[in-house]
């Protein structure tokens, strides 16, 4: 079953075509890897289901719902019950680590805010650092918070923009396996784009090319990776 | 060795700087404990209802200015539609404007409005006043404090909450810092302000001084009253000492900052009012007042106004030019020092000296300078250029400090690897660099100087003809179209002085941007 659905989406910026007519299908549920050199619109797919951009045309339906249409946001990204881990995390400077957690559910009057944010906090192992800022933190903890952050409200489908980009390799393998057990575990639909392929492809379900702002190839992993589309065996593979 | 030659060096020009602009106002202040007769610290009713009233007066002004200030730092630094730029261009105007330009469009206004009564000389008229040439202030503050929050930051609250609870939750307190730091140096610029009380003849605590010292010639009372005025303002700032000391404040050019614009799409005809009404209040209205109130008089007051600013207007000229050449230099200097030697104290008595009120900087300067061994200074427009380096290096530090931190100093240190000493360090590397930050610094500062009265009419020797000496001096006796030609002059000459500036900076800025 499809969760989001992309179709005839073109974008620019200052004057560059960045996405060109695309179309895309993420299926419900699974692990898509979104790959594609450096510049393909990667990001900007990721921000244009998000809500966080508006296409000059083409939609874009979640759960069959249309969300976006031609240069207008039909549902805020508030309403699209979706998180997002920004590649450089955007914690909040001002706010504590249980803070940051815990504003989605103050804002929606939670009753059992602070029990569910202890909860995140155990999860990820941080219930140490709720009361430190984020400026406090190390690189691992805070890409642990921004993550709990946006898994703090349950959401259907989570986006996650390099989320691991500047640590070590060995944090890197950690946080996505853990991050992957509890999708296993939730069931949510997860995208993610990132440098590492091999542990982008190695962790993920579904893969999807991305060159010069149109879909090379998408579907299986397996399907994806027996191609015979020259450019994804070199980029892949390089 | 090169750099304990430039540590040596900062060292000593830092020690030279606070002896020359500093050492007035710590002498002042050391003299005032040594004399004083009384053992009380507290003033007398007289001077503390004074105090009270001049505080109240301030208060208002600065929370007024804050609301339309951050208002319209929102409005211009957040949000895109035709013509904001054009809107915050001409509503800084009234910041490089002399506050007397003002106020004397104000009063004539009142005047025309209600006629020979009290409330042309009410407080009325300085709130104007001050709000006016106070908020964009305000606005430049907030709006570089937006400009610099990441537009990820405000990307994660939107895909949490809405937009208005993004703006009230995360933005908001972000800029707080900003915000308070906004209301504190407006309520201490409205609290210290000489020349607009002056011309509505509204005693408030600063003409108090100015009375005690040029009229009453009670050089005690002036110096007591004027260390009270001191410790308010600085105890004022010590609540964002540390913030006013390490952030930016102005940003000018700022380089990798992404933060997010929104396109203005509900309302866009009640804001496009709403702003067109503030052009209207705060430039339009009072330059027609002027233009109106000179017309009114006869036409030989036009000859008589330029022929009596002729000599003024060069002068003015001269030594805003020798000022800013200063300023730039001076900040240059303790930008400098301050973030690549980390020696503070330059930036912190720059600071100290920046909310200092002009009237009280003044008493300092005759005070200090008024010896047969600095009579040369005392006795010519040394002194004058002096104060102005002391009422503005501050904002220039900020300025340049702010262009060398984007200058990383792997740069300086390529060219220390390929052998080049401290001077060619600074005419090789840093002048270049840093060319659209020192011209924006120098212009600013021409601008500042060429307006400034409070310290002015304190020190000024003897024979020296400035334009807001002229009219103020003037105001007194002549009449009032007289004065209205005379301001309306000043105003068209800096109004042009700014147009010019304006062109060159953008074409030096655009043949000096490296990116």
């Amino acid at each position: 079953m499809t969760k989001v659905l992309v179709e005839n989406i073109a974008y620019s910026k200052e004057g560059r075509d960045i996405l060109k007519n695309l179309y895309a299908t993420f299926p419900s549920g699974g692990v898509t890897s979104i790959l594609g050199p450096t510049g393909c619109g990667k990001t900007t797919l990721l921000r244009l289901i998000a809500g966080l951009e508006v296409p000059h045309s083409g939609q874009i339906l979640i759960d069959g719902k249309l969300v976006t249409q031609s240069n207008k946001i039909l549902i805020p990204p508030n309403k699209r019950n979706l998180g997002f881990v920004f590649q450089d995390l955007a914690l909040w400077p001002h706010f504590t680590v249980y803070k940051n957690i815990a504003f989605g559910l103050e804002e929606r009057k939670d009753k059992m805010t602070r029990d569910k944010v202890m909860q995140m906090l155990e999860e990820f192992g941080i219930t140490d650092q709720a009361k430190k800022f984020p400026h406090e933190l190390s690189g691992g903890q805070k890409q642990l918070v921004a993550i709990a952050r946006s898994l703090i409200l349950n959401p259907s489908i989570l986006i996650l923009d390099e989320p691991v980009s500047n640590l070590d390799t060995q944090l890197e393998i950690k946080i996505i396996e853990h991050l992957k057990k509890i999708q296993a575990e939730k069931k949510f639909t997860m995208l993610w784009v990132m440098h590492n392929h091999k542990l982008a492809i190695d962790h993920c379900d579904f893969v999807m090319v991305i060159n010069n702002g149109k879909v090379e190839e998408q579907g299986t992993k397996e399907n994806v990776l027996k191609t015979n589309n020259q450019f994804i065996n070199q980029f892949i593979h390089y | 060795m090169v750099r304990k030659i430039t540590l040596i060096v900062h060292y000593i020009i830092s020690a030279l700087l606070a002896f020359i602009l500093g050492a007035p106002l710590v002498l002042l202040l050391f003299n005032w404990v040594i004399n004083r007769k009384e053992p009380s610290f507290l003033p007398d009713s007289g001077l503390l209802f004074l105090i009270g009233s001049s505080l109240l007066l301030s208060t208002t002004v600065a929370v007024i200015a804050t609301i339309v200030g951050t208002s319209c730092g929102f409005l211009f630094y957040k949000i895109k539609s035709n013509g904001f730029p054009t809107y915050h261009n001409i509503l800084v105007i009234p910041l490089l404007i002399s506050p007397y330009i003002f106020a004397v469009a104000w009063r004539d206004a009142l005047y025309l409005l209600f006629g020979q009564y009290a409330s042309i000389y009410s407080i009325w008229g300085v709130i104007i006043v001050h709000v006016i040439i106070f908020f964009p202030i305000v606005m430049l503050i907030t709006g570089s404090a937006l400009s610099s929050i990441h537009s990820t930051l405000e990307e994660a609250g939107v895909v949490i909450t809405s937009f208005k609870k993004t703006v009230l939750r995360i933005i908001l307190p972000l800029i707080k810092h900003s915000i308070t730091l906004s209301f504190l140096l407006v309520l201490i610029f409205s609290l210290t302000d000489f020349s607009v009380p002056a011309f509505f003849g509204v005693r408030t605590f600063t003409t108090e001084i100015f009375t005690q010292f040029a009229a009453f010639y009670n050089y005690q009372q002036a110096i007591e009253q004027s260390i009270i005025l001191l410790l308010v303002s600085c105890s004022l700032i010590l609540l964002q000492f540390r913030y006013l000391a390490k952030s930016p404040v102005f940003a000018i050019g700022q380089k990798g900052s992404s933060s997010k614009c929104h396109e203005l799409t509900k309302g866009k005809k009640w804001i496009h009012s709403s702003i067109a009404f503030l052009i209207i209040v705060t430039i339009i209205f009072p330059v027609f007042i002027l233009i109106y109130q000179s017309l009114s008089g006869s036409h030989s007051y036009f000859i008589e106004a330029l022929v009596s600013l002729k000599g003024a207007i060069g002068k003015s000229f001269f030594l805003a030019f020798c000022g800013a050449l200063l300023i730039t230099a001076v900040a240059m200097f303790t930008s400098y020092a301050e973030l690549r030697s980390d020696i503070r104290l330059p930036g912190a008595m720059l600071l100290f000296l920046f909310v200092t009120p002009s009237t009280v900087l003044g008493i300092a300067y005759i005070y200090f300078y008024n010896t047969s061994a600095t009579a040369f200074v005392y006795a010519s427009p040394i002194v004058i250029i002096l104060g102005y380096a002391a009422r503005f290096s501050f904002i220039a530090h900020k300025i340049i400090g702010n262009g060398l931190k984007q200058i990383p100093l792997s740069m300086e240190e390529s060219g220390e690897l390929v052998g080049i000493n401290t001077y060619k360090r600074y005419t090789k590397l840093l002048i270049p660099l840093l060319t659209p930050s020192l011209v924006t610094t120098f212009l600013l500062s021409f601008i500042l100087c060429l307006n400034e009265l409070g310290t002015t009419i304190m020190v000024y020797p003897p024979g020296t003809e400035l334009m807001p000496l002229k009219v103020y001096t003037i105001s007194a006796n002549a009449p009032v179209a007289l004065t209205s030609t005379m301001t309306l002059v000043n105003l068209i000459v800096i109004l042009l002085a700014i147009l010019i500036f304006y062109y060159f900076g953008k074409r030096i800025k655009t043949r000096f941007h490296y990116d």
